[in-house]
């Protein structure tokens, strides 16, 4: 999956001057997971940029850059580095468009590493996406394949209003396919059909995507058809597609890394119980991170849904 | 012998490639001296001998590529290598080329609304649809009401009268008793409420063990006489709150009861055309004016035979004023899914022992009649006791 | 036009890199326990870093972040500071957490993803290891505000690289600790790069120490390998503070001779020629050159110190790698105070799905 994002970053500044990139070592070094590898010797050091150290200012000026003529698209090293640059996010980037009227527009990706399972130290690990999904004014994506990976980051780039583009880290190795350099963009807003089902819809996005899938083949030797979705862009949802799924299917399992406690699956169950409350034959699901502080590596594995939960819960879905 | 195993070597890499081996079989390895050059996606990384041994053989040439987790040289060492957990066990071992991930395929999705339309599963409130479960009832055969053909809980009821039952074959079959009528006799098949009757009894009596308890209310003090089916139905009210267990439902298919928290009374009203029972909804929410009002217009509607088929299904509670007509006592029966009624005699003057002396009372005969598969003899004496505390209120 | 205000920054240095000392040295260096004491505790820093290198790059520990080359940076300001005040680290500096008393296994087991491995035996009041960059300095202007108010004789030491100082973070403390006169040494460790950032792209400072003037305190610039001269700097920084005159900045000027960490390849954009002349006035060695010099050392004792170093680390790598590692409901421990209701429930889950749910 990373370098598919390289790719999709020089694909896209190829053909379009204004996309500069800007972030921590993602210029000579290329980004520690190497996703801007080799950009900086092809476009230049003004259009990719090694930044002082600073959060704030990653942010900060991208909303400078982007409401002048610019497409800053700019890394954020881990989620977890991500809270200085919250101000930034919040009070100017999502409401920029809203408060001038349309006047000036923030037309920014901020990319960053998304979720743990990597062995990483202490605050690499965040899943916090509900903190940006609550933010009216900005999107929020997640790609769960290097395919998705390439084809969302340039609708992002190309979208002209700000994206929050969360990259799973620990499928930037893990997961490969042929991905090919064409500049064809994936549209935002709509979730993927990964797999589709008649017994239960399982809704899930970013690394877990692995997890479930896996889990919907051990489901279908135990004779339950699972449809599997990638909800793909987190904000804002496309609920027609999950809507139409659970008609079909009666249940809803959610399966996210993320804590449980206000985090997106609450959001998808109400929609459903709002919307579609007369199509559900069991209670909606959730399968989740516990609302414990993600723990590091040595309990890491207890925390993050595992394929065995996320089987537990559907049978326990089906049996209602 | 042990073989140790290539390392994630940093935060999810998930192969190296060989590019120099610094040791070989039969050397005497010493721990933290190089043992491997490999490349990763990241870097070049010198990997260290874990701990002292023999090397046994090496489990990589120079140029393959491995993935994290695969073996890569035997020791003969009994050393334990204490080892961080590898990254989360299902994951693991990635296939380079071709869309896979452990088996799991991730690549080729569909983009969202290419979902197939909804089969021929009908929408249904939550709860219509427990209940239907409950009273084995297929949604599918029932229209729904609701808006946009949703079933609701009404439409769910409106299948368990006598004659739906039947046919779905729940009913107990009559039991026809083969009689050969008097020549001169005109047959008279059965029909409208008195077949439902027929049918309805059959029922209950083939299917409820039918307890009954019997008391009398003091209704002497009352400051005016007589709006007893008023002052009936509040003392039911007021019974039910004391012990709601004889507001209830019996599946006795699925081995459970529904104790329901709205009152709908069913009063038993003799018409010119049989038996008739009006169902009035949620009354334990009405006020003594809005019963009166309600009662008087259910009757009025029962002998008119205006009222709807909705009307007379899903009563939790039953009523029968058959004192009204005479009788004293009665052993009334209970048509399920209701697991009670209450069955009021003629109000008349009695001799009763009031301590030592005896004085002539107004007394109201109850009989209450309870299905003792649902409802303990406790519940009902309660009950029944509740129902009389409030009747002997003066007002 | 009147000047209204100018600075000047001094740098000073004791050791040099040959290991001569010019002029008078410290009353500490005339001391040869005392220098045998620091030069030890810089060997040992130095020997468990590489073994907890190579516990990484053998998959027994996790990113680990090196201090090779910082040796005489972290020992000269532990063997400063006094047990009472507080050390507020970033995440590299074991060779000060290492003299003021947690040990190998703590640091292993923290490296290893065990959050025990914070809980400090001692000392207590330290700052666990912090990632999130410079957000440390405003914990420790905190800590320097409490034992203000509390009138404790107390200071708090905030480490920060040369990073760290582009984070709004650091400014900010910078600035409340000036206003507010707190006893407060701020040390950054100026090692050349964070992580592919070469200083001269990180800031058009001529120096970090003058980042200090802009908050009205004093900064001063060290040779960050002359042990000598970082102790004396921190020593009469933390009178200062102690005394109640407030807060100083002291850059140390280093080299970080490793990558960023075990998940960096510094030869990306590192020139070798630069990394090769850094180890050339690295810090063992010019205290190693002034202790023979002194008559304080032989080659037997270096090989046997060498030695005995090698044991403490092989016994506290044998004690983290046997060690039981966390249960399951570890996750749920000290949340709160009080576990509340709704996450029992979820602790039974985890139980139940847990790799380890006795905590075997």
């Amino acid at each position: 999956m990373v370098e598919a994002i390289a790719m999709a970053h020089g694909w896209e500044m190829q053909h379009d001057e204004s996309v500069v990139v800007l972030g921590q070592d993602v210029g000579v070094n290329g980004g520690v997971f190497r996703a801007t590898q080799g950009l900086q010797a092809r476009f230049g050091a003004d259009r990719v940029q090694d930044t002082p150290l600073a959060e704030a200012a990653i942010a900060g000026m991208s909303v400078g850059m982007a409401t002048h003529g610019l497409k800053p698209v700019a890394e954020i090293q881990f989620m977890g580095f991500l809270y200085p640059a919250l101000d930034q996010i919040v009070n100017h980037m999502s409401r920029m468009r809203s408060r001038t009227r349309g006047r000036l527009t923030c037309p920014v990706v901020i990319r960053t590493p998304h979720g743990g399972g990597i062995h990483a130290p202490e605050h690499h690990s965040e899943s916090t996406e509900s903190l940006l999904c609550h933010v009216p004014g900005i999107r929020v994506v997640c790609p769960s394949s290097p395919a998705r990976a390439y084809g969302l980051l340039l609708a992002a780039i190309r979208d002209p209003d700000p994206v929050m583009f969360l990259e799973p880290a620990r499928l930037y190795r893990a997961v490969r396919e042929e991905v090919s350099d064409d500049g064809r963009a994936l549209r935002l807003d709509r979730c993927f059909v990964l797999r589709e089902g008649s017994d239960v819809t399982l809704v899930t996005w970013g690394a877990l995507t692995v997890e479930v899938l896996r889990a919907s083949e051990e489901l279908d030797s135990r004779g339950v058809s699972a449809e599997v979705i990638d909800l793909a862009t987190l904000s804002p949802i496309d609920e027609a597609t999950i809507l139409a799924s659970v008609a079909k299917t009666g249940r809803l399992v959610i399966v996210h890394e993320a804590a449980r406690n206000a985090g997106l699956g609450a959001e998808l169950a109400a929609i459903v119980a709002e919307h579609g409350l007369y199509d559900l034959l069991a209670p909606i699901r959730r399968v989740t991170g516990f609302d414990t502080v993600i723990p590091l590596s040595r309990l890491e594995p207890d925390y993050i849904p595992s394929v065995r939960r996320i089987v537990d819960t559907v049978l326990l879905t089906m049996a209602n | 012998m042990s073989t140790f195993y290539l390392p994630d070597l940093g935060e999810g890499l998930a192969e190296a490639q060989i590019l120099q081996w610094h040791v070989k079989p039969g050397d005497q390895a010493q721990a933290d001296q190089p043992m491997v050059s490999v490349e990763t996606a990241k870097a070049v990384v010198e990997v260290p001998v874990p701990f002292s041994g023999t090397v046994v053989a090496l489990r990589a040439r120079v140029g393959d590529v491995i993935a994290t987790g695969a073996a890569l040289i035997d020791f003969d060492s009994g050393s334990v290598v204490g080892r961080i957990p590898a990254a989360p066990a299902e994951p693991g071992g990635a296939m380079v080329g071709g869309a896979m991930v452990g088996g799991a395929t991730v690549g080729g999705a569909t983009v969202g609304g290419a979902v197939a339309p909804r089969g021929a599963r009908r929408g249904a409130v939550p709860a219509a649809r427990a209940l239907a479960r409950h009273l084995h009832i297929e949604l599918g055969e029932i229209a729904g009401s609701g808006p946009g053909g949703v079933v609701t809980i009404d439409d769910v009821l409106a299948q368990i009268s006598p004659a739906d039952r039947e046919s779905r074959g729940h009913a107990v079959p009559l039991r026809a008793a083969t009689l050969a009528a008097p020549p001169a006799a005109a047959r008279e098949p059965l029909r409208g409420t008195r077949r439902a009757m027929a049918q309805s009894m059959s029922l209950a009596h083939a299917q409820v063990p039918t307890s009954t308890v019997f008391e009398d209310a003091d209704i002497d003090s009352w400051r005016e006489r007589g709006d007893y089916m008023l002052r009936l139905a509040r003392a039911l009210i007021a019974a039910w709150r004391t012990e709601p267990a004889l507001n209830a439902w019996y599946d006795a298919a699925g081995d459970a009861r529904i104790v329901l928290r709205h009152v709908d009374l069913a009063i038993a009203v003799d018409t010119a055309d049989g038996l008739i029972v009006p169902v009035l909804r949620a009354v334990q929410d009405k006020t003594p004016e809005e019963l009166r009002a309600a009662l008087a217009a259910q009757k009025d509607a029962a002998h008119r035979r205006s009222l709807a088929p909705g009307e007379l299904r899903g009563g939790t509670l039953m009523l029968s004023n058959f004192g009204s007509l005479g009788g004293r006592y009665a052993v009334p029966l209970v048509v399920p899914p209701a697991v009670a009624i209450l069955g009021a005699g003629k109000v008349r003057q009695e001799a009763v022992a009031v301590g030592k002396t005896v004085s002539a009372r107004r007394r109201m005969p109850l009989s209450l009649s309870f299905d003792h598969r649902c409802v303990t003899g406790g519940e009902a004496c309660r009950f029944l006791a509740a129902v009389i505390a409030d009747l002997e209120k003066p007002d | 036009m009147p000047t209204v205000a100018e600075f000047k920054i001094e740098y000073r240095q004791i050791l040099d890199a040959q290991g001569d000392v010019a002029g008078e040295p410290p009353a500490f260096a005339c001391d040869r326990e005392e220098v045998l004491r620091m030069y030890r505790a810089m060997t040992l820093e130095r020997s468990f870093d590489a073994k907890a290198v190579n516990l990484q790059r053998t998959g027994q520990l996790g990113t680990y972040a090196s201090s090779l080359g910082h040796e005489a940076t972290h020992i000269g300001v532990g063997a400063a500071m006094r047990p009472e005040d507080v050390l507020a680290p970033v995440y590299r500096e074991i060779g000060t957490q290492l003299w003021r008393g947690v040990t190998m296994r703590e640091i292993l087991t923290y490296w290893g993803g065990d959050e025990r491995g914070s809980d400090f035996a001692q000392p207590r009041h330290d700052f666990a290891w912090c990632v999130p960059i410079a957000t440390q300095t405003l914990h420790a202007a905190g800590a320097a505000m409490a034992f203000k108010v509390r009138k404790e004789p107390r200071c708090a030491v905030a480490y920060i690289g040369d990073g760290g100082t582009s984070e709004g973070a650091f400014y900010e403390a910078l600035n409340v600790a000036g206003a507010r006169a707190l006893p407060l040494v701020f040390v950054v460790v100026n090692n050349g790069w964070a992580i592919s950032l070469p200083v001269a792209l990180q800031t058009a400072a001529r120096t970090l120490a003058q980042k200090a003037i802009a908050a009205g305190m004093p900064g001063v610039q060290v040779d960050g390998n002359d042990v000598f001269a970082v102790r004396e700097s921190v020593a009469e920084a933390l009178d200062r503070a102690r005394a109640g005159a407030g807060p100083t900045l002291i850059e140390t000027l280093t080299y970080r001779l490793s990558d960023h960490t075990t998940a960096d390849d510094s030869s990306r954009y590192r020139p070798e020629g630069q990394v090769r002349a850094a180890w050339s006035v690295e810090p063992l060695v010019r205290l190693r050159a002034y202790l023979y010099r002194s008559g304080w050392w032989s080659q037997q004792q270096e090989q046997a110190l060498l030695a005995q170093c090698a044991g403490e680390i092989d016994a506290a790598v044998a004690e983290y790698a046997t060690g039981a590692g966390p249960s399951t409901d570890a996750m749920f421990d000290h949340l709160f105070e009080q576990l509340p209701a709704h996450l029992r429930e979820q602790r039974a889950t985890a139980r139940k799905y847990g790799t380890n749910p006795g905590g075997l």
